[in-house]
């Protein structure tokens, strides 16, 4: 060849060896990523858990939205497809991987939801194990979203001043509230489906996932 | 933590004056290795000269490492590296297609562009062969884009596929990488003396 070929058997070797050496200590090491650790305190969880201070409500939930809640970030942990078809509003898409890394804002306060409430509480662990201490959890994720403040269902003998407050909040987020005779089967605290817009887009959501 | 510009250090004007100068590095060491000769490059096809695969397999080696233990000293964050999705058929069929030409024109497009660059005529007849391919397979993406989609697998990488941790993969490769590159030189050896412009069989 006409090319002028320079080369060290001595360098080549130091790398050979380098690159050995870099190698073998890899496969020691196995994992490249480090676990993030975190540790809790036991006792407070449970009795933040057992006082029901672990979770909001969707009314909360929608209140604090409205309002404009300081340093309030809503966190959405389902997939991707299920975000863009669905969501909070203003709530940002977080996957579960990334709860355990992502950089912490000490100001904020953090709301998670998924489509019914388990990996929400499961994040809030995680949250808590971080170090966070203003964490919650939507408890019935986004079905109960859906029930509560895009389709809630008032009895017509429930007082007027409740009414006229769950007619604005749906109002606001641009749900319909629904007047019915029969109060529901669970007290109209976590209803199950009835409207028939409820139904369907729970269904819908059932069907994304599982 | 790297890497910079997915995490917001480096802004949209600066990863591309990044990727001009790393550019314009990697075309220099190229040259530098002779990687702009099409008669070195061709070499590999007949055992003569196995620079191509020595210098790529360094490299591969090199960024593995560096990938690896930069993650490992929290420098990098490897879930931010982006990894081409694989469609196992396509990309066959592709790499094919791609040694045939490498193969005739005795040029990659990343050395075609480095041959054209230091004025090399077949540098830049490769170039413009390579934008006439690119123009045919946009035009005939709409035929063939069953096939194109075919055997997706995503992102999958080599500790997914063999179901080993990242650093016994890395170690393999290594090991490999130095096999490879002995059996390499024990080839250009063992070949170099019949390979008379008269007598090459291929």
């Amino acid at each position: 060849m006409t090319a002028r070929e320079i080369r060290s058997p001595r360098v080549e070797r130091g790398l050979a060896i380098a690159a050995v050496i870099a190698g073998a200590l890899a496969a020691v090491a196995g994992t490249p990523t480090r676990p993030a650790r975190g540790t809790v305190n036991v006792t407070e969880l449970a009795r933040v858990v057992e006082q029901e201070e672990d979770h909001v409500t969707a009314v909360e939930l929608a209140t604090w939205i409205r309002d404009g809640k300081a340093g309030l970030r809503v966190l959405d942990i389902r997939s991707d497809s299920e975000f863009v078809e669905f969501h909070v509003p203003g709530a940002a898409r977080v996957p579960l991987a990334e709860i355990a890394r992502m950089p912490l804002d000490s100001a904020a306060t953090y709301v998670l939801y998924s489509e019914g409430g388990t990996h929400a509480a499961q994040a809030w662990f995680l949250l808590r194990a971080r170090g966070v201490e203003r964490v919650y959890f939507l408890r019935g994720g986004l079905y109960e979203w859906l029930e509560q403040v895009m389709n809630p269902r008032v009895t017509a003998n429930a007082p007027q001043a409740e009414r006229d407050s769950i007619r604005a909040l749906t109002l606001w987020f641009g749900g319909k509230m629904e007047i019915v005779d029969t109060p529901s089967v669970l007290d109209g605290k976590l209803a199950l489906p009835h409207s028939v817009g409820t139904r369907e887009a729970i269904r819908k959501v059932r069907r994304r996932a599982c | 933590m790297a890497p910079f510009y997915e995490l917001g250090r480096f802004g949209d004007g600066m990863s591309l004056v990044v990727a001009v100068l790393l550019g314009i590095a990697f075309g220099w060491f190229l040259e530098r290795g002779g990687m702009g000769n099409a008669r070195k490059l061709a070499g590999q096809f007949y055992f003569t000269d196995l620079s191509v695969l020595k210098l790529m397999f360094s490299a591969i080696l090199t960024a593995m490492l560096g990938l690896f233990w930069l993650t490992w000293a929290g420098l990098l964050d490897l879930s931010r590296i982006y990894v081409p999705e694989t469609f196992l058929a396509p990309q066959i069929v592709g790499g094919l297609v791609f040694g045939v030409g490498f193969a005739t024109g005795g040029l990659c497009p990343g050395t075609s562009c480095v041959a054209a660059a230091t004025g090399r005529k077949d540098g830049w007849a490769l170039i413009a062969g390579m934008l006439v391919g690119v123009f045919v397979f946009g035009e005939a993406f709409p035929a063939i884009s069953v096939f194109a989609d075919s055997t997706a697998r995503g992102a999958w990488t080599l500790p997914q596929a063999l179901g080993l941790s990242y650093g016994v993969v890395v170690g393999i490769i290594v090991a490999a990488a130095l096999g490879v590159f002995a059996g390499a030189e024990w080839l250009e050896r063992h070949a170099e003396r019949p390979a008379q412009p008269t007598d090459v069989t291929v």
